[in-house]
């Protein structure tokens, strides 16, 4: 996800803020904006220190493609959390559709598109599954995003397991790897073109139409988005299923880049975009975040942990540094909010 | 607006300091530039970061390399995930090393990484595990694993003589080096028709769960006479699992001999442990590399021993087998 093509966003005003007396002041008030320059100062140290290997187009476009299932992931994961929501569960869905979707590939035998599509199809109808019954076990049954998402986090893992008897599928056709996992178009990954497009897309739901703003009136205040007439219930199990959507189109994408259902891995993938989103500036109590500080949240702990590595800093430092910057993130955009109730 | 700058200046601050710490950090060194012909690093990106396996084949790399004059960076994922691995590994080839050792985490999953890096030029080293196809890899040094599974059912078979139920506690299925010494465990257990297979159990690499499948499998069958714990976490959490379920009477042979096993032989819980040679292997592997940079001859396949650990032989030759937490 080329941080170019988004870059003009955020002067569009795009937040849902409060009012702001200027386009100046406004565009500095986003979280987005802050982070970005933390992005940008990041990629300058590592490229002072290590011009002839950071700096590459071969080395950037690793980076980008390493974030691109992330990337697709954090588009739901932005919409749930601006409603104050949270989906852990997003990792197992990923697993879980890539195995169904593998599974029936596999018994069809061929390798060609055909195949591949029906394996997209069938991946992204698990995952609306799940994301649905998030959606409604969080919306109708009233339990609280975390716990439901914590139990189907494991459930969907376990089915995962009981599908698979825990052995991972290592027979994706040949097409999907050759043309989407490592495939190339003009020098960009084909995956990162895909993700971009989702991300795109995202952006302009969220912030171009009504669903988007019915997203972020939830997040503000779910009561006084009930009394206006909005049917919160359904917003809701329609954005976890959105988010459950997203998790099964990144199943498709796991399965075309590492060629295997990855049943024990993505243990971490739920954590790292829940820090992406909120690094970017998407306020876990709701009603505030857009796509494209979601984005510039991905790419800081990628490019930390890229540099890191080129550099030689031992592995643990890289977990602290992704730490540290999580929670300063979080602090200014506290600060930052504080200031904009007293100035109110 | 002032304090909005001011914490701004706050996580810039930080994001500097943070990158400030690499020139601190141990190992540090910043010599990934050259990419010419007088390129001395070597990368060694380990299965995961913090195991003593791989602390101690760190060990081995580093002391060869000294001798060599070679210099080391060491890269680890978090967990023993392909997902996490996968990025690392495109660092490392970004930063153009003359030779990479690395442990695949996965068959299938780490091979387009790994075949990229050795299309970049760089000399790559299968160590420990491997991949689907490893013919770019200018070599491949990993223990003998089915006749460690094999050792592992020896030292089941000399402490229970009379026989009995056998269960293997593994980490992930995928990986082929534990899923060869679970073959290796299994073949050795139906050559003695007084033991009775009960098949294997996946515990994620994580004690914890071990622990619930061992103290489950005590439930069912109370009988257990022995458990093979593939690695370092599923010995350990089969050591608690055994002592939750109460049973007293197991003979538990664990893979790998970090210092929390070692101290679990000493304390009783564990019987056996069947000790790979990872310093070796690092040594190998570093040794396989300068042939292949210096034009020297290469072997395609080295396999190294075990070594069998018992609390009879610690202060001696087992002893010298454990694995290291530093070196």
């Amino acid at each position: 996800m080329s941080t170019t093509t988004t870059s003009d966003r955020p002067a569009s005003g795009i937040e849902t803020k409060a009012t702001h007396d200027s386009l100046a002041d406004r565009v500095r008030a986003m979280q987005s904006v802050w982070i970005l320059g933390v992005l940008v100062v990041i990629v300058a140290i590592f490229g002072v220190m290590q011009p002839s290997t950071f700096l590459t187009t071969g080395n950037l476009t690793n980076i980008a493609q390493n974030v691109s299932i992330w990337a697709v992931l954090a588009v739901g994961m932005t919409f749930v959390i601006i409603t104050a929501g949270i989906d852990l569960s997003v990792g197992s869905v990923l697993v879980v559709s890539s195995v169904v979707a593998a599974k029936v590939m596999e018994s069809m035998g061929d390798t060609g598109w055909g195949t591949a599509l029906v394996g997209l199809v069938l991946s992204v109808v698990v995952g609306v599954f799940w994301g649905g019954l998030n959606g409604l076990l969080v919306a109708k049954a009233k339990v609280p995003p975390l716990i439901v998402t914590l139990g189907t986090l494991s459930v969907a893992l376990g089915s995962a397991q009981i599908l698979t008897g825990g052995l991972d599928i290592r027979s994706a056709p040949r097409v999907l790897q050759d043309s989407i996992g490592y495939g190339r178009l003009a020098g960009v990954p084909a995956i990162t073109l895909i993700a971009l497009v989702i991300v795109v897309i995202g952006g302009v739901i969220l912030h171009r139409t009504r669903f988007g703003r019915y997203t972020y009136a939830i997040g503000s205040n779910e009561v006084s988005a009930r009394r206006v007439g909005i049917n919160v219930d359904r917003k809701l199990v329609e954005i976890y299923a959105f988010s459950g959507f997203l998790a099964g189109v990144a199943g498709i994408l796991s399965l075309a880049q590492y060629g295997t259902t990855t049943i024990a891995g993505q243990s971490l993938t739920n954590l790292n975009v829940i820090a992406a989103v909120v690094i970017g500036g998407t306020s876990i109590f709701g009603g505030q975040g857009s796509m494209f500080g979601s984005m510039v949240g991905l790419f800081i702990p990628a490019v930390l942990q890229a540099g890191f590595v080129i550099i030689g800093v031992s592995p643990y430092w890289q977990t602290v540094a992704v730490g540290s910057i999580l929670i300063a993130a979080v602090y200014v955009d506290q600060h930052r909010r504080a200031a904009a109730v007293r100035a109110g | 607006m002032r304090s909005t700058l001011r914490s701004t200046a706050a996580v810039l601050g930080a994001a500097l300091a943070l990158a400030a710490c690499s020139s601190g950090a141990p190992s540090a060194d910043s010599s990934g530039d050259s990419g010419g012909s007088d390129n001395k690093t070597i990368a060694f990106v380990q299965g995961v970061a913090g195991d003593e396996f791989y602390i101690t084949m760190q060990c081995g790399i580093e002391e060869k390399a000294k001798e060599l004059g070679y210099t080391v960076t060491t890269q680890g994922p978090q967990k023993f995930d392909p997902t996490l691995q996968k990025p690392i590994v495109d660092s490392v080839t970004a930063s153009k090393p003359a030779a990479l050792l690395v442990a695949p985490t996965d068959v299938q999953a780490m091979q387009a990484p790994l075949e990229q890096a050795a299309a970049a030029g760089i000399k790559v080293v299968l160590v420990d595990t491997t991949v689907n196809d490893p013919s770019f890899a200018v070599s491949q040094i990993s223990s003998d694993n089915i006749g460690g599974g094999k050792a592992a059912f020896e030292a089941i078979q000399e402490a229970k003589p009379d026989g009995g139920k056998v269960l293997v506690i593994s980490t992930d299925p995928g990986i082929s080096t534990v899923d060869a010494r679970v073959d290796g465990f299994e073949e050795a257990t139906k050559g003695d028709s007084s033991f009775t297979y009960l098949g294997v159990q996946y515990s994620h690499n994580d004690p914890a769960t071990a622990a619930n499948l061992v103290s489950a499998a005590l439930q069912k069958d109370p009988d257990i006479v022995g458990i093979f714990a593939t690695n370092l976490f599923a010995a350990e959490g089969s050591a608690t699992g055994v002592r939750q379920a109460g049973a007293k009477d197991v003979t538990i042979v664990g893979f790998d001999a970090g210092p929390n096993q070692i101290k679990a032989l000493q304390d009783g819980t564990v019987q056996a442990l069947v000790a790979q040679q990872p310093s070796t292997i690092g040594m190998d592997g570093v040794e396989q590399a300068d042939a292949a940079l210096t034009g020297g001859s290469v072997e395609k396949e080295i396999q190294t021993g075990f070594t069998i650990i018992t609390k009879d032989n610690l202060s001696g030759e087992g002893g010298d087998a454990a694995y290291k937490s530093t070196c």
